[in-house]
């Protein structure tokens, strides 16, 4: 049932932002026929599994909606903005209803209801508009009686009678009456049989063969009539209606000889306001049956792809590891066994992994316009709630990322959005004044470069003052007077902790918790961050994050006893020099094809004291949009693929150690992070400098 | 002996590993104590505070070490053929981890009611007080039980870090 519940939620999630998103497009252009299909459709597909997992109280509630947009859709009503408000109201409350769909919050009932009768109100208010008279008059309902007197020993059976005449009545609208038996009182009767029988009055569109299908289970023992008392739903007659006896165990039922007389007491007028009605129904159901036929189709598509649940994925992932990291073992062995024939397995085997891995790591990739979705609606609510005017861009939706580095983005990515909202963001009247857009424009894009993926969140609003971060920064004591810092250095100060620029405490953001989580929460995924503004022009904020959190390809280097991993992508070139080469240079510059490029000795730079370093080293060029840096290693073992682990957030603060992995012989190398390495290396020229 | 045991014998009993750094004892809550290794081959991990000792290979898994003794102010610890590494986890910021604590030796499993812990003295400021979770009176020994979350807390290895780094910068700003 959990489990159910889960699988629920997480399709009733993708609706909800499904919906939003067309939503969202639709206040833009209102008559989109394609965007109000899709709406109906999800509606549609939430209201069928909200009733499938049995929450019929969510099932009822879309229902409402659904209905107002199938009008929409039979352009019988026209989207207004007053629709399209309340359907974000309603799906707010769905998102949380879902939840616990029987709604124990009394607030929430009441606001459910009071949702339920806005909905109700809006659907009455524009159905009487509309041209819903049309000619033709074929009505697909029927108006049945059912008796069903079940057999004595049906409990014997383990069947329960009432859930039959539950099953008949989702049928359509109905009139059950129950009798009892006579006498049932006395002690005779004996209470493992059933004395009770039902008379049914049911109005569906279905024929008599789903009504047979209800009673398949006890049809052979029981009594069962089924008889047609009318091709038009006889409910709704108010002069048939009206003789009805009520439906309480007092009342006796109808015989189907009274029904029969009543029904040819009606009026004939009556049954002609019913077939004009009915006219309505025919559409819908036309409508429906295009609805089955679309439904039939994504069906067809489903089975291209499947749902799974993302343990599994991950359990997946981690075999795969496994396998990675026995596969570099057996390689080993066979490598200092000189047997051909192991080998040509070892081979094998390292083919075979490496696609396995491929394979099992792009099932991992999620596209990251799932998560830009959710800031469509939050860039509305809050630009809103503020007054702005504000247009909302994304950009590069289809780029891919792990799924791990997609769920830890959400909290920072709102952070900074919210910023850009509130702070960054002009009111209307200060943009009018300024000759600026009216409208403010952010700007979430994402792209590929390099080994990484890059998220931007641009916007075009007032800027940061790098002078006013200079000044507070010194006023808060986080730099002294005379530091000389560059404008990137001065903007990376709105990342340290209890730094905030908002000048009043705003709802939205401004507590002076903020930037400094981001960038906390950035780190933790081996990403970064970085800053830059004009002021009167906009900010960009960019993340650098690395594509997988599981395996890369790299090269296996050793310093002293330790083994590094630098990937291969950040790497342009090897050399092999003598390590004399650089002991005499006091700059840190060395001339690799006839350039000068500054290098990093890393037996210097991690400490290793050792007195006797070899004197052969490597090293490799390592480059990246802006910089080259030369990294001088012991050795290159080779080429190898990483599985990368985490070391822990005790390492936090060791940034240039992007993760750890194990090798063949069970022994750990560290997995350097290349650009880490080039911005260490940066802020020590600067120092010397 | 007995009659000891029979008064304690409603009371409910708690299972405490010992441990010893330099001639000290010490004490976790076996509820926390996943497993103890030998020794294997470490990886330090480079320019790390000096308490961490680097990284294993844990059945496939990278487990970070903390040199205990230095954690508490001691040596750096010095690997013989008793040295062991205990694995705990511990909870960081709201998350469960396993670390991997270095320790001289392991001594043994101590049952205790809960009605023997002392609180630890204040006076002895040896060790910071939040570090200690109370006293177990063993014969002619004290047995200082450890409050895990509290020793082993990232912020504070953050924070000491932090002040490592401060420290060695004003040095650098003296000079």
């Amino acid at each position: 049932m959990e489990n159910l519940h889960s699988v629920y939620l997480e399709e009733a999630e993708d609706l909800f932002s499904r919906i939003e998103e067309s939503l969202l497009l639709l206040e833009k252009s209102p008559d989109d026929a394609s965007l109000i299909a899709e709406v109906f459709r999800s509606m549609h597909t939430l209201k069928g599994s909200s009733s499938m997992y049995g929450s019929n109280k969510v099932a009822d509630f879309v229902h409402n909606l659904e209905t107002i947009y199938d009008r929409v859709r039979g352009h019988e009503i026209d989207l207004t903005q007053d629709i399209i408000e309340a359907t974000f109201k309603s799906l707010d409350h769905l998102k949380k209803i879902v939840q616990s769909p029987d709604i124990p919050d009394p607030i929430d009932a009441k606001y459910h209801e009071k949702l339920t009768a806005d909905i109700l109100g809006l659907l009455d208010e524009y159905s009487g508009g509309g041209s819903s008279i049309k000619q033709g008059s074929v009505s697909t309902k029927n108006t049945f009686f059912v008796s069903f007197v079940p057999d004595k020993n049906i409990f014997k059976n383990g069947t329960n009678p009432l859930l039959l005449i539950d099953e008949l009545r989702d049928l359509g609208p109905s009139r059950v009456y129950t009798t009892i038996k006579k006498g049932l009182v006395s002690k005779k009767a004996d209470p493992k049989e059933c004395h009770t029988s039902w008379d049914i009055i049911l109005v569906t569109e279905e024929d008599e063969n789903p009504i047979q299908d209800v009673f398949i289970f006890v049809e052979d023992t029981s009594d069962i009539s089924i008889e047609k008392i009318a091709d038009v739903d006889l409910l709704s007659v108010s002069q048939f209606a009206s003789k009805l006896p009520s439906s309480d165990l007092s009342s006796k039922s109808p015989t189907i000889k009274q029904i029969k007389k009543w029904v040819s007491e009606i009026p004939q007028e009556a049954f002609e306001n019913i077939a004009e009605e009915a006219t309505e129904v025919e559409e819908v159901t036309e409508d429906e049956k295009g609805e089955k036929l679309q439904r039939s189709h994504t069906q067809d598509e489903a089975i291209t792809s499947i749902r799974v649940s993302s343990d599994k994925l991950d359990e997946l992932m981690n075999q795969v590891s496994e396998l990675v990291t026995t596969q570099a073992g057996l390689s080993l062995y066979a490598e200092n066994n000189f047997d051909p024939v192991l080998n040509v397995i070892a081979d094998n085997v390292e083919k075979l992994s490496r696609q396995l891995r491929d394979i099992a790591f792009e099932m991992t990739l999620i596209q990251i316009s799932n998560l830009f979705r959710r800031f469509n609606r939050v860039t509305r609510d809050i630009s809103t709630q503020l007054g702005k005017s504000v247009k909302f861009i994304t950009e590069g939706g289809e780029t891919e990322l792990d799924k791990k580095i997609i769920d830890s983005l959400a909290d920072p990515l709102m952070h900074l959005i919210r910023n850009s909202l509130d702070h960054g963001i002009e009111s209307t009247e200060e943009r009018i004044k300024l000759g600026k857009p009216e409208k403010g424009t952010i700007k979430l894009s994402s792209y590929y470069s390099g080994a990484k993926v890059y998220i931007q969140i641009e916007d075009d609003g007032r800027g940061i003052d790098a002078q006013k971060i200079r000044e507070k920064a010194i006023s808060n004591r986080l730099i002294s007077k005379d530091d000389d810092l560059t404008e990137k250095e001065i903007y990376d100060l709105i990342f340290m902790p209890g730094f905030s620029m908002a000048k009043t405490v705003t709802d939205i953001s401004g507590r002076g918790v903020g930037m400094d989580v981001v960038k906390k929460n950035i780190l933790d995924i081996r990403g970064d961050i970085t800053v830059e503004s004009k002021i009167g022009k906009g900010t960009k904020i960019i993340l650098g994050l690395p594509l997988t959190l599981s395996v890369i390809d790299g090269l296996l280097v050793k310093v002293e006893a330790t083994s590094f991993v630098v990937p291969l992508v950040d790497i342009k070139k090897c050399f092999e020099i003598k390590r004399e080469e650089l002991s005499n240079d006091f700059n840190e510059l060395i001339t690799l094809e006839e350039e000068k490029i500054p290098y990093l000795d890393l037996r210097k730079e991690f400490l290793i004291k050792d007195e006797n370093p070899p004197e052969k080293a490597s090293i490799i060029l390592l480059e990246n949009e802006e910089n080259k840096i030369a990294v001088c290693v012991d050795a290159i073992v080779g080429e190898y693929q990483a599985v990368l682990k985490p070391v822990g957030k005790y390492y936090r603060n060791q940034e240039f150690v992007s993760g750890a992995t194990i090798l063949g012989d069970g022994s750990i190398a560290l997995v350097l992070d290349a650009y880490k390495i080039i911005a260490r290396k940066i802020v020590k020229q600067k120092k010397s400098a | 002996m007995r009659s000891i045991e029979e008064e304690n014998e409603h009371e409910e009993m708690e299972s405490y590993l010992s441990f010893k750094l330099d001639d000290e004892i010490f004490a976790v809550d076996v509820k926390k104590v996943i497993e103890i290794l030998e020794v294997p081959g470490i990886t330090s991990i480079p320019l790390s505070p000096d308490y961490m000792a680097g990284v294993i290979n844990l059945r496939g898994k990278v487990l970070p070490l903390i040199d205990t003794k230095v954690k508490f102010g001691l040596e750096p610890i010095e690997f013989t053929v008793e040295t062991c590494i205990v694995v705990i986890e511990i909870e960081v910021e709201g998350e469960v981890l396993q670390i991997g604590t270095l320790v001289d030796a392991v001594l043994e499993v101590l049952e205790i009611p809960q009605s023997s812990i002392q609180p630890s003295p204040s006076i002895e400021a040896k060790y910071r007080l939040d570090f200690i979770r109370g006293m177990i009176r063993r014969e002619e020994d004290f047995i200082m039980l450890l409050n895990l979350d509290e020793v082993f807390s990232i912020q504070d290895v953050m924070y000491m870090q932090e002040a490592n780094e401060s420290m060695s910068s004003e040095e650098l700003t003296e000079k």
